[in-house]
């Protein structure tokens, strides 16, 4: 098969960090290559150096049998590679159609020296169209959820008639459905012959569209598999260089006592929401984007007030809340954008896991060093978090040991109920096996954790009994051991429902 | 125990390291210190490089004083993602406060309790006004920027509104004001009150839960209310520090200048917001120093002085003041790319 990419002895460091070693290898046109590997395996990387975002030390790339050295990414986009990045870099106050134009060499000319909406938006629509989002051209970003964002971005690199697109981490925000969509979507692409390099964590999702699956670990190539000659089993070991057990839980720790219970709680987004969550419990949250499972995190942090219904936290009823007053009764929350609403990007590590507790730990306002680094040390320990030192700013870290760092911050804070939104989102596998530990260790001493997620089958691996929420409201409560993914889905679309109380739930 | 050792030794040099890279902040400093030896005129009898005396070298401190004060509030402000525009006026309104009670207060006789308590009202003064901005700031959620916008207006009012836009001239007598001035003009005790101060801040900036919640604010103020951090506290904190730091140049200010003048002051806080930039503290927020601060306010003020030695017009001191902002800003920026 003819190749349309060929990377050939690609090296590039970032101050001591071999970040590609010799990366050499190539890919087939209108081939879907999954790129696999741990997170700070490379990918990434080697995804911004195709793209000319930065520049390898040395090496050389061959697009369509042509040098391909490009300077920035409008050198790529000209030669016809657009790619996704994980972290949607769009402009979050312009309107859609905006989006689509900016920087667009495709778009540029037919939207002429003036901008005028109305233009923008009739240049724009077939290509939302394309992608199947049916927002207005003309809406601003900042309004769209973070599935139809995806789609935005989705639609920007169609519209550029790229022949190469990269798409990093592209379901990493996106429910079931929305990935479905997007699966369609990209079988779409390769039969136009457009070849895609796709970049994820998901298993389910390479061996279902990937032909070619590539992996890469510590900046190095390590083998490129035909989906069908290989399995599960081999990639990872690939990828790890040891072999990982899948392991579900094996025992539960859930006791009688009832340690949080929501009463028809309603906010400006949930619906009339009722559940109870027990000592020792692993209570999951599955629904669609949308559904009000972040929503739900805010309730119980004070973020979000309460229109009607009650909680109640160790048999007493909040009146008052607010993350401080929260925080004093033992309740934590990890919020689903670590970058958004957790982390403080230019603090260290060490100042980032020690922040909620830095009140408990001073003498007339000075923070004690000591007894701060020996909390931080023992956290470190507790979330195996890989960083040179803890002084060192938590943007130099990788995603999955950054969201360790934010796991670690309500570890220390001690939390007895802790609402996990989304923990392992965008994380590589062996972080997510360390984040599926921690949460046992933590519900084996008693605490309970809310666990919200989009992989059902982490949910039914880790938890007791699994919420499902559709549009808000609560669809149903489901036992893990007696449910099944596509029971889950069921509800999570509001099949469960009689039509009368569909009605209601809209 | 190998392993241990090892750790060890790449601790104490990866922190070493740190401290050479902080001293970095100090090349633009050392630079300019350098032209500025080197166009100093000497002295005609000893030949003594006149920049380098340590008359010349005190003044400087002096001079930088007031700026330097301002600028260590200015320094917090900046960190929590915000702005103060209001410190110029909110000076000229100190030291004309200041002047108004040393005049029209009349005293007997104990006039050492009498400046404590009009030193001690103008700074609650100014820290209560300030508190109000952050107040403001915080609960109304408008834009520094406005808030402090509006209180450069109204302070520079209510400045003038007080003296009738006059001026108070003080301490020319044997009075109370004199007796004022004499104390606070005194070079050591201004170089004193502006080191200490940047100590104590420094201190305060680098080690206490108050510094680090103003730097996190500052860095991601929805990740702070997520973490549940007292944001509105830490806000209207920074805001009254910046006030009583404003409020003690401008006790200072009044004494040097043996006058509480309404119309001063203006345009220090592009003074103030200069040096913190030029000590690197990132103008959106969330990362910075005081000793980077204070290099820059010396930045700033070892120019002024070469200048003044070689009798350069001060419209032309400007010019090349903007061209060396620029170029100072540049060369600390982290080198580090992405």
């Amino acid at each position: 098969m003819e190749s349309v990419i060929t990377f050939e002895k690609v090296n590039k460091h970032f101050g001591g960090i071999h970040a590609l070693r010799d990366v050499s290898f190539s890919i087939a046109r209108g081939e879907i290559c999954a790129l696999m590997g741990e997170n700070g395996a490379g990918k990434s990387t080697l995804a911004k150096v195709l793209f000319g975002v930065i520049q390898p030390d040395s090496g050389t790339m061959l697009f369509e049998g042509n040098h391909h050295a490009p300077k920035s990414p409008l050198d790529s986009q000209r030669d016809g590679i657009s790619i996704i990045f994980q972290e949607l870099d769009l402009f979050p106050n312009q309107t859609v159609a905006q989006n689509l134009v900016v920087e667009n060499l495709k778009l540029m000319p037919a939207q002429g020296g003036f901008v005028s909406d109305r233009k923008l938006a009739r240049i724009t629509r077939p290509w939302l169209e394309k992608v199947g989002l049916s927002v207005e051209p003309n809406t601003p970003l900042n309004q769209l959820a973070i599935a139809q964002i995806q789609l935005v971005a989705i639609a920007r690199a169609l519209s550029m008639e790229s022949k190469l697109i990269v798409m990093d981490e592209p379901t990493s925000a996106l429910s079931s459905s929305a990935a479905e969509h997007l699966f369609e979507l990209v079988l779409k692409l390769k039969r136009d012959g457009v070849t895609i390099i796709y970049i994820s964590h998901k298993m389910d999702e390479i061996f279902r569209i990937a032909d070619s699956i590539a992996v890469m670990r510590d900046g190095a190539y390590i083998g490129t598999k035909r989906r069908t000659e290989t399995n599960l089993d081999e990639i990872v070991a690939m990828m790890v260089g040891r072999t990982v057990e899948f392991r579900n839980r094996q025992a539960s720790w859930r006791k009688e006592r009832v340690v949080l219970a929501f009463e028809s709680v309603r906010t400006r987004l949930l619906k009339d929401i009722s559940f109870e969550l027990h000592e020792g419990e692993v209570l999951g949250v599955a629904g669609l984007v949308g559904c009000g499972s972040a929503e739900l995190g805010k309730a119980l942090f004070g973020l979000d007030a309460l229109t009607l219904g009650s909680i109640t936290i160790n048999n007493r009823r909040v009146t008052r809340n607010s993350p401080q007053l929260s925080i004093r009764r033992r309740v934590g929350l990890i919020p689903g954008d670590r970058k958004l609403e957790g982390l403080f990007m230019q603090q260290s590590v060490s100042d980032n896991v020690s922040i909620t507790v830095a009140d408990k730990n001073q003498t007339l306002g000075f923070i004690r060093k000591k007894g701060v680094e020996g909390l931080v040390n023992k956290t470190f320990e507790a979330t195996k978090i890989k960083a040179a030192h803890p002084g060192v700013c938590i943007n130099t870290l990788s995603g999955g040991n950054q969201q360790k760092a934010l796991v670690g911050r309500w570890l220390l804070a001690d939390s007895s109920i802790l609402f996990l939104d989304d923990p392992t989102r965008g994380v590589d596998i062996v972080a997510k096996q360390d984040i599926y530990k921690i949460i046992n260790e933590l519900v084996k001493e008693g605490r309970s954790v809310i666990f919200v997620s989009s992989e059902l089958t982490e949910l039914l691996g880790c938890t007791d009994r699994i919420l499902v929420l559709y549009r808000g409201a609560a669809a149903g409560i489901l036992n893990t051991s007696e449910t099944s993914q596509e029971e889950i889905i069921r509800y999570a679309m509001g099949l469960n429902l009689s039509e009368t109380e569909h009605r209601g739930a809209r | 125990m190998f392993t241990e050792s090892l750790e060890k030794g790449r601790k104490v040099l990866s922190n070493s390291l740190t401290t050479v890279a902080g001293l970095r902040q100090l090349a633009g400093l050392a630079l300019i210190f350098i032209a500025a030896i080197i166009l100093s005129p000497r002295d005609r009898d000893t030949m003594e490089v006149i920049f380098l005396s340590q008359a010349n070298l005190t003044d400087i401190v002096r001079q930088v004083s007031e700026n330097g004060i301002i600028a260590i509030g200015m320094t917090f402000v900046i960190l929590t993602g915000g702005i103060d525009l209001s410190v110029g006026s909110m000076l000229a309104l100190a030291s004309t406060f200041a002047a108004k009670l040393l005049m029209q207060w009349p005293t007997d006789g104990d006039w050492t309790t009498h400046i404590v308590i009009i030193i001690a009202l103008t700074l609650l003064m100014t820290m209560s006004l300030g508190a109000m901005m952050g107040f403001a700031i915080s609960k109304l959620k408008v834009q520094p920027f406005i808030i402090t916008l509006a209180g450069m207006i109204g302070l520079r009012g209510f400045a003038r509104f007080l003296t009738d836009n006059a001026n108070i001239d003080i301490g020319f007598g044997k009075d109370i004001t004199a007796s004022f001035c004499g104390m606070f003009s005194e070079k050591a005790v201004v170089m004193l009150t502006f080191i200490i101060l940047a100590l104590i801040f420094y201190i305060i900036l680098s080690r206490t839960v108050f510094g680090l919640q103003v730097r996190s604010i500052g860095d991601n103020p929805t990740a702070a209310r997520y973490a549940g951090l007292p944001v509105h506290r830490t806000l209207v904190l920074t805001y009254a520090l910046s006030g009583l730091l404003v409020g003690i140049a401008g006790v200072i200010h009044a004494a040097q200048n043996h006058q509480g003048n309404p119309n001063d002051g203006v345009s220090y806080e592009l003074d103030a917001i200069a040096a913190v930039v030029i000590g690197g503290t990132n103008m959106a927020g969330g990362k910075g120093t005081i000793f980077g601060t204070i290099v820059g306010v010396f930045i700033l003020g070892v120019i002024t002085n070469m200048f003044r030695l070689k009798g350069i017009d001060i419209n032309v001191e400007m010019m090349c003041k903007a061209v060396i902002i620029v170029f100072a800003v540049w060369l600390q920026m982290p080198r580090v790319r992405k």
